[in-house]
């Protein structure tokens, strides 16, 4: 089974960005670490409910930006221990429930923290319990996997669970090939994926599926031109990218886009320059983090993903990015390899 | 945390004083009824009372998915209050008490309809519909489910006129067909609702034919209705015909339009040598016809050049199927080389964002 992921990173020509466009690295740096910071803010409490996920998206911007030790590393290997449930499922933060997209963020940012063996030494048989607990939501018929004990299904949650178990080095728990035979359920006409079989191709679900697909080694049943020439249309004239046609362009799809082009080695079929300017005119550049689309209001899911776009097309400065994982190439190459 | 289409806010229009206060209010508020629906749920609290802090707490914060959970767990237990009462209870009793059932489930399903048109986008609004609209079986028996399932149908269509590329909805609606026909309709002869789903996609397209959602949904109902039809040859070929003479309406039109080429790019896949099995239109097709098919499209597709020559989508489209064309029939002089290189030109010229991949095409065509 093969783990690798897809070909190297290509190479933005900076020379011909207008001139005040910059990424502004520190910027970033500052307002991410500012965001545990802002209980003033009635945004803060209200999206408590994807608190370890934030901190998962934070991180990786951190580390994309060569500043892996802006936030503290005790402090976050507490905060993840303190979402785990004995059932070995991670919530979004103390007290809410477990979920297999929280279970996910936690382990990757585990893995980037280099902090398994903690974690282990401070949960006892705690790596297991993860796999366990994701493991038991695969259905065993049909290879898909739910995203909690209520039982809704979703590709997003398909893919969840074969980035985290292959992290843990637990692929082995779950029925692999079945979990393929249901991605491919989900094909459409046009080259790419929806949440199940007979939804609508949408380049979020494409990322999970051609993710896992990856994972799985078997990127063989992927129609590379068909679905490299549906993710190119995304780019529309403004250099941004759209997640269907006829949709508006959004700085998330700058990753669920080019990753998933990258993953099929057909990244070189869009404009680079463009995109990187679109991202660019995205950020905020008095406060920092990066906005759907300029003029509007940062976040952190758009910052990582903005910043995570702008690694994979080359932007220079940045580490690089695994389009598989959406973390740090450095990080998933020694994870895997071990 | 992940907002869309809001406008920022400059960092010098900072918050006046008045306002600040008025968020630290609103957020002391906010911690309050959280904390209190926690106690209570800590504290396995199944009643009325609470189910109607978790309302408030949702109608806030619909994304607050543990509070959802939390909703089903009261539901639930009440659920399961009423059952064992229905058993204990007379027969005189039952028929009160048989709507206490129901009206817990159309209850909590009126409350979720503002929610939903407010939250079209949040996943979590919409499980819990599904997960109650699936205990309405054991709560309320079948015809009363039915009946609730049919209702969705009307929801959704609303749903989905609001935004008619919701694709929760369309998810949405294609579970609520799945769940009626699993139900079926004893007064009818077929349970399948293909037929009235296709016809669903001919209205909405009709409104909107950039309506991509809407084309899918048909790619995907076709060979499903043809092969209920049990349709023969003849009558699968009057489809394709039809749906042809309807997107090629529809392209000159608008042929600047995605969506429709998209579609064109299906039902042109259903006539394609490696078709998969489960798409095709056409059962029985031969080379012969194959290339009678490439000949007619790839005529149109020139007629449409005219007055569109800055259409980039006609030249792909003919590029593509000149390459299927040509590996069908090798010896092939009507189209030469050199015309296509032209279109590669215009091409090129017309949508420069995806340089690279005209020049791959360029390679693989041998051009
Ligand atoms: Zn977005």
């Amino acid at each position: 089974m093969s783990l690798a992921s897809g070909p190297g990173r290509a190479r933005t020509d900076t020379a011909h960005l207008p001139d005040d466009l910059r990424l502004y690295i520190d910027k970033h740096v500052m307002y991410i670490q500012s965001l545990d910071r802002r209980k003033d803010e009635l945004e803060y409490w209200l999206t408590e409910h994807l608190r370890l996920s934030g901190l998962y998206w934070g991180l990786t911007a951190l580390h994309l930006l060569g500043q892996p030790d802006a936030l503290p590393r005790d402090e976050i290997i507490d905060f993840v221990i303190s979402c785990m449930h004995d059932n070995g499922g991670f919530g979004a933060a103390p007290g809410h429930d477990a979920h297999m997209l929280y279970t996910v963020s936690g382990v990757q940012i585990l893995a980037m923290l280099d902090a398994f063996e903690d974690f282990e030494q401070r949960v006892q048989d705690g790596k297991r319990k993860i796999g366990h607990f994701i493991s038991n939501f695969q259905n065993r018929d049909t290879g898909t996997f739910a995203g909690d004990e209520w039982g809704e299904t979703d590709t997003r949650f398909l893919y969840g669970a074969l980035n985290a178990l292959s992290l843990l080095g637990m692929l082995h728990l779950v029925d692999v090939t079945k979990a393929v035979e249901h991605v491919d359920s989900c094909a459409n006409f046009d080259g790419g994926y929806g949440t199940g079989p007979g939804a609508e191709s949408h380049a979020g679900q494409i990322f999970t599926c051609v993710g896992a697909l990856t994972i799985a080694g078997r990127l063989d049943l992927v129609d590379r031109d068909k679905l490299g020439a549906w993710l190119s249309e995304r780019q529309l004239p403004n250099g941004g990218l759209n997640g269907r046609p006829e949709k508006l362009e959004d700085v998330c799809y700058s990753w669920w886009v080019v990753s998933s082009l990258a993953m099929i080695g057909r990244l070189h079929w869009i404009d680079k320059e463009k995109l990187a300017t679109f991202i660019l005119r995205c950020q905020d550049p008095e406060l920092g983090g990066i906005a759907d689309r300029p003029g509007d209001m940062v976040d952190v899911f758009h910052t990582v993903f903005g910043i995570a776009g702008l690694s994979l097309i080359g932007y220079p400065g940045l580490q690089e990015v695994d389009p598989v994982y959406c973390m740090p190439k450095s990080i998933t190459q020694r994870i895997l390899a071990g | 945390m992940a907002s869309h289409g809001v406008p920022r806010v400059s960092a010098s229009e900072a918050p006046t004083e008045k306002s600040r206060q008025q968020e630290l209010r609103k957020i002391e508020q906010y911690k309050e009824l959280v904390n209190l629906v926690n106690t209570k749920a800590a504290e396995q609290q199944y009643t009325t009372e609470v189910l109607a802090l978790t309302s408030t707490l949702l109608k806030t914060n619909p994304e607050y998915y543990t509070i959802w959970n939390y909703r089903r767990r009261i539901l639930q237990y009440q659920f399961n209050q009423y059952v064992k009462d229905r058993a204990l209870g007379d027969e005189n009793h039952q028929d009160g008490q048989a709507n206490v059932g129901s009206d817990l489930i159309t209850t909590d399903l009126r409350f979720i309809i503002p929610l939903l048109i407010e939250y079209p986008k949040c996943y979590w609004i919409w499980n819990h519909r599904l997960w109650l609209l699936q205990q309405s079986s054991t709560i309320s028996g079948d015809s009363v489910s039915l009946q609730l399932w049919q209702e969705e149908l009307g929801l959704v269509g609303k749903m989905l006129r609001r935004d008619s590329r919701n694709f929760l909805g369309w998810n949405y609606r294609r579970h609520v067909v799945a769940q009626l026909e699993f139900l079926g309709q004893p007064e009818k002869e077929s349970e399948s609702m293909t037929e009235t789903e296709f016809a669903y996609t001919t209205r909405m397209i009709k409104v909107n034919l950039s309506n991509f959602s809407a084309w899918h949904n048909r790619s995907k109902l076709i060979p499903k209705l043809l092969n209920e039809r049990s349709a023969d040859e003849s009558a699968r070929r009057k489809v394709l015909d039809a749906e042809f003479k309807q997107i090629q309406r529809a392209l000159y039109t608008d042929p600047y339009d995605q969506s429709l080429w998209f579609y064109y790019q299906f039902l042109m896949s259903t006539i394609s040598p490696s078709a998969k099995r489960s798409s095709l239109i056409l059962l029985e097709i031969t080379n012969y016809d194959r290339l009678n098919f490439y000949e007619r499209e790839l005529d149109n597709l020139r007629d449409m050049l005219d007055g569109a020559e800055d259409c980039k989508w006609i030249y792909q489209a003919l590029l593509q199927y000149t390459s299927i064309y040509l590996e069908l029939d090798a010896g092939n002089k009507t189209i030469t080389t050199s015309e296509m290189r032209a279109w590669l030109e215009e091409l090129r010229k017309l949508d420069p964002l995806r340089k690279s991949r005209w020049d791959d095409m360029e390679q693989r065509l041998n051009l």
